[in-house]
C-alpha cells in the first residue's frame, strides 16, 4: 500500500511537471485562438518543428533545450507573421469577426497545411531522434524528480507568466487584447489592426515553438514527425478548451489537469499511456458539454 | 376547445441574474396583448422562454390544455406558436420566397412538397405586401424589410399565436402607420393571436386589447391600454419618481 | 406518364452520373484487370467522399475524424471474414452497420458542439478510438487482423458500385426535397432554422449517421483486398485529409463535387505511389490550401461561375 502511495505521489508530481509543459505548448494555441478567434489545426506540426529546432541547435551548437528557447522563439515570430499573412489576413481584413465561412476555410486550409508539413518532415527526417541532456535528479521527499523536467517546467510557467505580463502591462499587449475583443473599436482608437493581429499571431507561434523545444526533455528518443503532431495537437486543443480560449492562465490549469490525468491514469489503468490519453479525451468531452466556456470562470 | 396561451408563474434565472420573476399572463385565442416595460426588464427573455429558446427555471406554460414549457423550439412551432427575432435573422443565402417557404415546410402544417410551399410563400408575401421582393435575396433587404420578412415567416409557419419582439421599432411615422394598419388587416384575415413586446407606444395602444407591464422581471400592472398608461406605478417605472410627480 | 415526368424533373447531373455508373457496370466484365482495379479504387474513394459530403458538405460541420468510420468498417470486415468466416460482402454490410451505430453514438455527443469545437471533438474521438483499439485483443491489438480473402475482382467492383449508386441517389433525394431546404437553413443560420420548426439536432444526427454508414461500407470494401487491417495505418489522418480534399476540391455539398474530387485526388495519387510515397499528400495538402483559401466553391462552383452554359446543368 505504501508502495502504491509512493508511486501515486511520484506519478502525480511528474504529472504536474509534464502538465506545465503541456500548458506551454497549448498556450501558443490559446493566444492565437484568443487573438484571431481561429484554430490552427496545424498546431501540432509547429510543435514538432520547434522540437526539431531544439534538436538541431543541440546537434550543431551544443545548446540544451533551455538555451534554445530564445532562438526557437525568434523563428516562431517569423513563422507566425508568415502564417498570418498567408492564411488569416484575407479572411480577417475588414471584417468584424470571423464568419462561419471563414471559419470553415481556416479549418480546412490549416488541416491541409498540417499534412503538408507532416509529410515533408516525414520524407526528410526518417528516423526518430532525441536530445541527450541529463542534468541529473533531485530528491524531494519520497519523490525523485528529473532535473531536466523540473527546469523545463519552471521555464514553461515563466513563459506563460511573461506573456501574461506582456499582454496586460504593455501598450502593444493591451492593444492585442483590445483587438481580440472588438476590432472596430480598436481601429477607432487609432490602433492598426493588421499590425496588432500580426504581432499577436507571431507571439502565439513563438510560444508554440518554444513549447516544442521544451517538450524534447520528455521525448528522449521520440522526436519524430509522425507522432508528435497528431498526439500533441488534440492535447493542446483540449487544454485550451478546458481552460477557456483566450484566458491566459487557463492554459496552465488545463495543462496541469491533462498532465495529472494522463500520468495518474496511466498508473491506475495499468501502465498504458495510450489508454490513459484516450480516457483523458473521453472524460473531457462531456465536461465541455457542461461548461462550454471552460473551467475557469 | 380554445387555444389560450397561459403563462403561469414563470421564472427564468441566468446564474445570479433573475431575468423573469414569477410572471403570469393569459392570451386568449385571437387576442392581442401588449408587453411593455423599460429596457432590460425581461420581456424578450419571457418571449424566449415561451418560444422554447430558453428553458424556464420555474413555472408552467400551456396552450389550450397542453403543457409546453421546456420544449425544444421546433416543438413549440409545431404547437402553433412562432416568434420573431428582435434583430432579424433572415436566411441570408435564400430569397424571401424561400425564407417563407422554409417556414411553411417545417411549421405547423409541415408541407412536404417544396413546390407547394413556394406557392404558399407567395401567398403569404402578398398578404404582407412583400410580393415584389419575393425573388430578392434576403441579404439585400433593408432592416425594415427584414423585420417584415420575420413577420411573414412567422405567419408562414401557420402559427395561431405570434410572439412579436419589437416589430415596430425604428420605423418612420408613415412607415409605422402603414405597419400598424397592415398588422390589423392581416390579423383580421388570419385570426392569429399575438403577444407584442414593444417600446413604440402608438402601436401598443392601437393594437392591444390588454397590456401587461413588466419591470425588472416582475409584472407590475395589467389592464386596458388607456388605464395602464395612466397608472402612476407604470409612469414611475418609465420616467422615474420625478416624472410621476410631474404628471400628478 | 409518371415515369416521363420523373425523368424530366430529375436533373441532367443525376443522369450524367447515372449513365457513367451504368457504363462502368456494363464494361466491368470486359476490362483488363489492371483497369478494373484502378476503377474500383476510384469508386471506393468516391464513396468515401460522398459519405463525408453528407455531413461536412451539406451542413458545414467539418469532421476531421471520419477515418474512424472507415477503420470501423475495415475492422468489421476483418472480424466478419477472419473470425466469423463470412463472405466479404456480408463483412461490408457489417461494416456499414458498425459505421452507423458508431456514428449515432459519437454524433449524439459531438454534434452538440458547433464549428471549431465540433471539428476538434471529431479529431479527438478519432485519436481516442485509435488508442482504444490498440488495447482490444479481439481486434488484434496493435498487430491488427491479417486477411487472406480470395481475389474476386468483379464481386469487389460490384459491391462498391452498389454502395456508390445508393449514395448518389440518396444525396440527390436529400438535397432536392424538403429536407434539402432544412439542411440549407441549418447551414446558413442554425438558430433561425430552429425557430422555423426545423429539428436541427435530429437532422444533423441523421446526416452524420448516414455518413458513418457509408464510410463504414466503403472502408469494408477498401480492406477487402488488403492484406489485413492494421491500426497504425487504418487510423491515419491522411484518410481524413483525402476525404476532405475530395469534397473541397470538387465542391462541398454538391452532387457532382465528390466525384470530381475523387478523380482529382485519387488518380494522380496512384501515379505518385510509384514515384514518391507520401509526396502525394504534400501535393494534396497544398491544393487543399489553395482551393480553400482562394476557390472555396471547388470545381463545381468554378464551373458554374465561369461557364454560364453549365449553370443549369451542373449541381
Amino acid at each position: 500500500m505504501a508502495d502504491f502511495l509512493a508511486l501515486l505521489v511520484s506519478d502525480a508530481a511528474l504529472g504536474i511537471l509534464l502538465g506545465c509543459v503541456f500548458a506551454v505548448i497549448a498556450h501558443g494555441l490559446n493566444i492565437i485562438w484568443g487573438v484571431a478567434k481561429v484554430v490552427n489545426i496545424a498546431h501540432g506540426e509547429f510543435i514538432m518543428l520547434g522540437a526539431y529546432g531544439a534538436y538541431f541547435l543541440n546537434l550543431y551548437l551544443g545548446l540544451n533545450p533551455l538555451m534554445s528557447v530564445p532562438i526557437d522563439a525568434a523563428i516562431g515570430l517569423v513563422v507566425g507573421v508568415g502564417f498570418y499573412f498567408g492564411f488569416l489576413y484575407r479572411e480577417l481584413r475588414g471584417k468584424e469577426s470571423m464568419g462561419r465561412q471563414s471559419e470553415l476555410v481556416t479549418l480546412v486550409s490549416t488541416f491541409g497545411l498540417a499534412l503538408v508539413i507532416l509529410n515533408i518532415a516525414q520524407a526528410v527526417w526518417e528516423h526518430p531522434v532525441g536530445i541527450r541532456w541529463d542534468p541529473g535528479f533531485v530528491q524531494v521527499g519520497v519523490v525523485t524528480l528529473p532535473l531536466g523536467s523540473l527546469y523545463v517546467a519552471i521555464a514553461s510557467v515563466a513563459i506563460i507568466g511573461l506573456t501574461d505580463l506582456f499582454l496586460t502591462r504593455t501598450y502593444l499587449g493591451n492593444a492585442i487584447r483590445a483587438y481580440s475583443q472588438d476590432i472596430p473599436a480598436t481601429q477607432l482608437m487609432g490602433i492598426n489592426p493588421t499590425f496588432v493581429a500580426a504581432v499577436g499571431i507571431a507571439l502565439g507561434f513563438a510560444v508554440t515553438m518554444t513549447g516544442g523545444a521544451l517538450l524534447t526533455v520528455w521525448l528522449p528518443i521520440g522526436i519524430d514527425p509522425v507522432t508528435i503532431g497528431p498526439l500533441y495537437a488534440p492535447i493542446s486543443f483540449v487544454i485550451v478548451v478546458l481552460g477557456g480560449p483566450g484566458k491566459m492562465w487557463g492554459s496552465l490549469v488545463g495543462g496541469l489537469m491533462m498532465g495529472l490525468i494522463i500520468n495518474v491514469g496511466q498508473l491506475l489503468l495499468g501502465g498504458s499511456i495510450a489508454l490513459a490519453t484516450a480516457a483523458a479525451f473521453l472524460i473531457l468531452i462531456p465536461l465541455l458539454l457542461l461548461r462550454p466556456e471552460g473551467i475557469l470562470r | 376547445m380554445s387555444r389560450t396561451l397561459e403563462v403561469s408563474n414563470v421564472h427564468k434565472y441566468f446564474g445570479g441574474v433573475q431575468a423573469v420573476r414569477g410572471v403570469s399572463l393569459t392570451l386568449g385565442e385571437g387576442g392581442v396583448v401588449g408587453l411593455i416595460g423599460p429596457n432590460g426588464s425581461g420581456k424578450s427573455t419571457l418571449l424566449n422562454v415561451i418560444a422554447g429558446v430558453e428553458k424556464p427555471t420555474k413555472g408552467t406554460i400551456k396552450i389550450g390544455d397542453r403543457r409546453i414549457e421546456g420544449l425544444a423550439p421546433h416543438r413549440i412551432v409545431a404547437e402553433g406558436i412562432a416568434k420573431t427575432h428582435q434583430i432579424p435573422k433572415p436566411l441570408l443565402t435564400m430569397t424571401c420566397r424561400e425564407n417563407v417557404a422554409v417556414a411553411v415546410m417545417f411549421g405547423r402544417h409541415k408541407e412536404r412538397d417544396p413546390g407547394r410551399a413556394l406557392q404558399e410563400a407567395d401567398r403569404v408575401l402578398a398578404l404582407v405586401r412583400m410580393k415584389p421582393k419575393a425573388n430578392v435575396l434576403a441579404s439585400n433587404l433593408t432592416v425594415q424589410e427584414r423585420k417584415r420578412l420575420e413577420f411573414a415567416r412567422a405567419l408562414g409557419t401557420g402559427a395561431s399565436v405570434l410572439l412579436l419582439d419589437e416589430i415596430f421599432a425604428g420605423l418612420t411615422p408613415s412607415e409605422l402607420q402603414e405597419s400598424i394598419a397592415l398588422f390589423a388587416e392581416v390579423q383580421k384575415k388570419t385570426g392569429f393571436g399575438a403577444l407584442v413586446v414593444e417600446h413604440v407606444m402608438r402601436a401598443v395602444l392601437t393594437l392591444s386589447e390588454n397590456v401587461v407591464v413588466i419591470v425588472e422581471g416582475v409584472k407590475i400592472a395589467e389592464g386596458r391600454p388607456r388605464d395602464v398608461v395612466e397608472n402612476p406605478a407604470v409612469i414611475e417605472a418609465y420616467l422615474g419618481a420625478e416624472g410621476a410627480s410631474a404628471r400628478a | 406518364m409518371r415515369l416521363l415526368s420523373v425523368i424530366r424533373t430529375v436533373g441532367p447531373t443525376f443522369w450524367g452520373i447515372a449513365s457513367f455508373l451504368v457504363l462502368l457496370a456494363a464494361a466491368a466484365g470486359r476490362m483488363p484487370l489492371v483497369l478494373l482495379t484502378l476503377l474500383t479504387g476510384l469508386l471506393i474513394f468516391a464513396a468515401l467522399a460522398y459519405s463525408l459530403n453528407f455531413i461536412t458538405g451539406l451542413t458545414g460541420y467539418v469532421s476531421f475524424g471520419h477515418v474512424v468510420f472507415m477503420a470501423a468498417g475495415g475492422y468489421a470486415l476483418g472480424y466478419g471474414v477472419g473470425t466469423l468466416n463470412w463472405h466479404p460482402v456480408a463483412g461490408v454490410a457489417l461494416g456499414a452497420f458498425v459505421g452507423l451505430i458508431l456514428a449515432l453514438g459519437i454524433g449524439a455527443v459531438t454534434l452538440r458542439f458547433r464549428g471549431v469545437y465540433f471539428a476538434i471533438a471529431s479529431q479527438v474521438t478519432a485519436v481516442a478510438a485509435f488508442y482504444i483499439v490498440l488495447e482490444v485483443k479481439e481486434l488484434g491489438g496493435n498487430q491488427g487482423i491479417r486477411l487472406s480473402v480470395g481475389f474476386d475482382p468483379l464481386a469487389w467492383f460490384y459491391t462498391i458500385w452498389v454502395v456508390l449508386a445508393v449514395e448518389v441517389g440518396l444525396t440527390y433525394w436529400i438535397t432536392h426535397g424538403r429536407l434539402g431546404y432544412g439542411i440549407r437553413s441549418i447551414k446558413t443560420d442554425e438558430d433561425a432554422a430552429k425557430t422555423l420548426g426545423i429539428n436541427a439536432a435530429g437532422v444533423k444526427l441523421l446526416l452524420f449517421a448516414i455518413s458513418g454508414l457509408f464510410a463504414g461500407a466503403a472502408g469494408g470494401v477498401y480492406y477487402w483486398q488488403n492484406s489485413g487491417i492494421f491500426p497504425n495505418e487504418a487510423f491515419q489522418l491522411t484518410f481524413s485529409l483525402q476525404m476532405l480534399a475530395m469534397i473541397v476540391i470538387g465542391g462541398m455539398g454538391t452532387l457532382l463535387g465528390p466525384l470530381f474530387g475523387a478523380v482529382a485526388v485519387y488518380l494522380p495519387s496512384q501515379f505518385f505511389l510509384t514515384v514518391l510515397i507520401g509526396f502525394q499528400f504534400v501535393i494534396i495538402g497544398l491544393v487543399v490550401i489553395v482551393i480553400a483559401l482562394f476557390l472555396p466553391e471547388g470545381i463545381v462552383g468554378i464551373l458554374r461561375k465561369y461557364v454560364p452554359e453549365l449553370r443549369g446543368l451542373i449541381e
